[in-house]
Parts: structure tokens; sequence; C-alpha cells
């Protein structure tokens, strides 16, 4: 009988239901969307900044001992240690790594600083280059050459130009694959694959740093590096804070407002359907005077209308939940140009939300519990 | 005889105006009471008390054993659900129920549903073809009749109608009354407020209120 008369209560009273209801999809709608959305944020953003380029350096301990490599006399590192070790640590978490290898070469008798590294990696690793020309897709490339934009300007370069390098006695002829628009000191480099540096300062083998590309979050970036270390404990291994801060900071701004919005908007939803369940309860009054003078207990007379609510709430919730997958999915192609990837623990969570903000609502309903039948009998 | 109500110097005050004022007077079980007297003189009031859905100010309302006076709001629930048979001039049905779910509405309270009972009882009443009909589809006397089949369903010790036919036409009035004397005739205790004469001669006695007091009873009929 009490499935029987809710589904009476719910036909009978369908008009202000509806707008009830709309209140709660609507409301159900956005929760849902920010919740997915709150939910993915830290993996999209985590890949958004991993597109920022390196967040990881290996670099040299402080008790290394220096090389003397000409005009420069950088403290170096075995490669083959580094790489060793970073393939025993490295997931997939690592998104690009590349050692470096710096030396003062000179050009025309000029100073100009040399990069080497691997020329197939630094597209992911420095990806807000901007590029006259192609990238060099093969780290065993020893024809090409990236230059900076200064350093293309000074030697009068362009994409298919020859630029001669000379290191001491040795010296290395290489064509101008694209000139590099860097917004940095990398506009006064010159980029060359590692073995054209390593062979021109007669250091092979050796690097001088390793950068890393690592996604995730603040947290996770920073475990990466803590695993390293452990690896090479003869090395520094450390994140770069600005990056991982950004994105630590940036995610605690993003959330903030999600679950500020999220209250306002539960809030405006609970006023609505409070709004609606005042003049349901109105409408009402007799028939709960009636059921008292029947022997309707108040907790069973009013635990009907509440369930009434609570249907409707995970009606809500549930209608809400599916559109509001669809609107986040939307929300993160507008805001990071791809799908936020639907959470299904969203269901359970907005319904039991949208549940309770019916029932905060329903607070009206809950009066009718104090209603005396002879009173409303009367006509009073 | 047993004795259904039993009732001794009953008040209800409502603020300075004495609703009920030391009334006293016992209903034997089968016996059908008429409760007259004008407007304002404490019949609704009365049977409010008898029926659970008001409390007295003073003195001893018994029925069926309970003394009404002395109940909380949860015992009042339990006696109204277990004792009484409520029939009221406006008939009060549940208006997005039908005629089968408002009975089926007072076992509901009362304890479990039995949709064949309630159907039975309201064949009896003669509306075995309008089981399904919303109360707006049914006749001012339709209506009531499913409210006689309503207050019957729990086979409550006592029935109060506070003016059953008072909203009727003449047929119809004529189909709840020949109800009631059935009702009646089975052994039914019924005390019924009415305004009518020729109704108040239907019943057994005749107890005549004035602002509040008990000011005749008279016997019209002995069994």
């Amino acid at each position: 009988m009490f499935a029987r008369l809710l589904v009476r209560l719910l036909r009978g009273s369908r008009g202000r239901l509806i707008v009830a209801l709309v209140a709660l999809i609507s409301g159900a709608t956005v929760i849902s969307a920010l919740l997915n959305l709150d939910l993915d944020i830290e993996r999209k953003l985590a890949q958004e900044f991993s597109t920022l380029g390196a967040n990881v350096v290996i670099a040299p301990g402080q008790t290394m001992q220096t090389k003397d490599a000409g005009t420069a006399a950088p403290s170096l590192m075995d490669q083959a240690i580094v790489l060793s070790a970073l393939k025993q640590v490295g997931s997939a978490d690592v998104v690009a790594a590349a050692p470096y290898l710096y030396i003062v070469a000179r050009s025309a008798g000029t100073p100009v600083v040399i990069a080497g590294t691997w020329l197939d990696e630094t597209p992911k690793l420095d990806p807000t280059w901007k590029l006259d020309g192609e990238w060099i897709a093969s780290r065993e490339d020893q024809t090409q050459c990236l230059v900076g934009r200064d350093v293309a300007k000074q030697f009068h370069l362009k994409q298919g130009s020859e630029i001669s390098l000379e290191y001491q006695r040795r010296s290395a002829k290489l064509d101008v694959a694209a000139v590099v628009d860097a917004g940095g000191t990398a506009d006064s480099q010159v980029f060359v694959n590692l073995p054209v540096a390593q062979n021109l300062a007669t250091l092979g083998g050796e690097i001088a740093l390793v950068q890393l590309s690592v996604t995730g979050n603040a947290a996770a970036v920073g475990d990466f590096a803590a695993r390293l270390a452990q690896a090479l404990p003869q090395f520094q291994v450390r994140p770069i804070r600005q990056v991982t801060e950004a994105e630590g900071e940036l995610l605690g701004r993003i959330r903030l407002l999600i679950v500020s919005m999220a209250l306002l908007i539960l809030a405006l939803t609970a006023l609505c359907v409070l709004a609606t369940m005042a003049a349901l309860a109105m409408e009402r009054r007799m028939d709960v005077g009636l059921m008292k003078a029947l022997g309707g207990s108040i907790s069973r007379v009013v635990g009907l209308f509440l369930a009434e609510v609570g249907v409707l709430g995970a009606a809500g919730g549930l209608i809400g939940c599916i559109a509001g997958l669809a609107l986040s999915r939307w929300m993160g192609e507008r805001v990071f140009g791809a799908a936020i990837a639907a959470r299904w623990e969203i269901f359970p969570l907005t319904i039991a939300l949208m549940i309770l903000v019916a029932l905060a609502g329903a607070f009206p309903l809950r009066l009718l519990g104090r209603v005396k039948p002879a009173v409303i009998l009367r006509g009073e | 005889m047993a004795r259904v109500v039993e009732i001794e110097g009953l008040r209800k005050i409502f603020g300075s105006v004495r609703a009920l004022d030391g009334i006293s007077f016992s209903v034997e079980e089968g016996e059908w009471i008429a409760i007259m007297g004008p407007s304002g003189s404490g019949k609704t009031t009365l049977i409010n008390i008898l029926g659970g859905l008001d409390s007295p100010t003073s003195g001893n309302a018994v029925v069926a054993g309970t003394d009404v006076a002395r109940l909380d709001e949860s015992g009042l629930t339990r006696f109204r659900a277990e004792k009484i048979g409520f029939i009221f001039q406006q008939f009060h049905l549940v208006p997005y129920l039908t005629a089968v779910e408002n009975v089926m509405l007072a076992q509901y309270f009362h304890s479990t549903t039995d949709e064949n009972e309630a159907r039975e009882a309201l064949k009896r009443v003669g509306l075995g073809d309008r089981l399904a009909h919303l109360p707006a589809q049914l006749s001012g006397g339709e209506q009531q009749r499913v409210a006689v089949a309503r207050a019957l369903i729990n086979h409550p010790k006592l029935i109060l109608a506070d003016e059953p036919t008072g909203n009727l036409d003449e047929v119809n009035e004529e189909l709840v009354l020949r109800l009631l004397r059935e009702l009646h005739s089975e052994g039914h205790t019924i005390l019924m407020v009415t305004h009518a004469p020729a109704i108040g001669r239907m019943a057994d006695r005749r107890i005549e209120l004035e602002h509040g007091r008990l000011v005749q009873i008279t016997e019209l009929s002995t069994k």
C-alpha cells in the first residue's frame, strides 16, 4: 500500500512536483558536471602542465669533480649511469627525457653556446617553442641543428643555411633545420644532437644535465623525483618548483571555485524545492488532517510525504547526472580541448546529494506533522 | 449489555468559551444515539473528544474501555485507528485515491491492507461498480457511502457520524440512512450528530445539548 500511496501522491500533485523536479534536475546537472570536472581536473591539469615542458632536472651533485672542457668547466655526469638509473625508475609517467651537454664554441670567431641534446625529444620538452623550419626527428642526425633567434640574427642564418662550429681544434658544419623563437636563453643557443657536442668537446659519454617531463600532480612529480634521487644518490634530482607549484596553486583555485559553485547551486536548488513544497504543504493540510483522524501516526504520514520527496530527489539526481556528464564533456572540450572522462562514482554521489537537498527543501512537509486533525476537519 | 461510552463531568474550554460544561452520560453497546442541539452547543466538540481527535479540559471519557482523557498523542492515534469509525459531513475522502484505495487507507493505518475486503465493503454499500473511481468522479451520496465503507472496514467499537447527511440530497440521504439503520440492526454502536429532527427520531435515544450543557435525554425506542 505504501508504494501505491506513493505513486498516487506523485501523480496527484504532478503539477507542483514537476516544478521541484525541474529544479532538482537542473541542480543535479550542474553539480554532477562540476563534480566530474573536479574528479578529473587533476589528471587534466597534469596533462596540461606536462605540455609546459620539463619539470624534473638531474644535475651533478655538489661534490662532483669538474672536468676541464676548454672555455667551459661544468660539473659532469656519466651518461650511462644516469640513463640506466632513469630506465630503472622511469615509468609511464615520464613523457619525455633528454640529456644535455653545454659547451661554448665559436662560429666565425664569435663565442656561441652549443647545447647538445636528443633533438627528437625537444618538441615534448620545449613544446612552447615557435619554429621557423622543421624539428629534427632523429637523435642520431649529426648534420642538422636548430639555432636560436638571436644567433640566427647575429650570423644571418635561416632554414637551410650552414653554420660552422669550432671548439679548440675541432670543428663541425651543420645545416640549419629551423630557427627557434623560445622567448628565453634558448634564443641565443645552437641546439645540436648530443654526439655532435660530445665529439667537439671530446667528452664522449659525459653529460651536464638531464631534463624530464613527468606527468602527474605536484605530489606525484615530487614522489617520482624522490625515487629517482634514491637511485642516483651522487646526483641532484629536483622538481622544477615553478611548474609544480603553479599547477598545485591553480588546482587549489579551481577546486575552491568548483566547491563554492556546488554549494551555491545546492542552496539554490533547496530553496526552489522549499518554495514548491511550502505550496504543496498548504494543499495537503486537509489530507494530513484526514490521515491523522483515520489513525495515521505522524511518522507514517510524514514519512510517506518525505519518501515522495526522496523519490523526486533520486529521479532528479539520476536524470541530472546523465545531463551533467554530457555537460562536463562539453566543458572539458571547451576548457581543455579534450573530453572529461565520465566518472561513474558521480552517480551515487549526485543522487545522494539531491535526495538530501530535496529532503532539506521539504521542511514545510515535516511541519505537517503538527496539523491538528480536529482543526483541519472543521475547515479552519 | 456492555457500556461502549461512559462520560462523566466532561468539560472542554477554548479560551473563555465553555464548549462542554460538565456533560455526563453513557451509551450501551449496539445503541444508536442522536446528538442534537443548536450551532455552538458543543455537539462536534463532544464527538471529537469521543473520537480521540481532541482532549477534554477535565472529566472522564471512557470509550470501549479506554479513557481518552489520559492518552497522549500517539495513544490517541492508535485509539482512532483501532476503535473509531468516522463519517464526516464533508465526506473527507483523499482526492487522489480511488474509492477502494480510500477504504484501504484506513486498513493501512490500522494494520495491513486487504484489497478484497475493501472491495467487499464497497460492494456492501452499493459501490461495486465504482471501485476504481476517484472521489471527483463520484456523486456526493456515493462519496458518503465510500466514507461509510471506510468507517466500517476496521470493525470499530464506535461509529461517530457528524451530520452524515448534511450535504446530501433526499435520495442519497435515504441511501445513507438505510445503511446506518442496517449497521444499527447488526449491532453497531452509533453516535450521530444531526440537526434534522426526523433523522434524530430514528435513534434509540436523543441527547440534546445547549451552550455546552446536556439539557435533555429522550428515550425514543425500547430494546
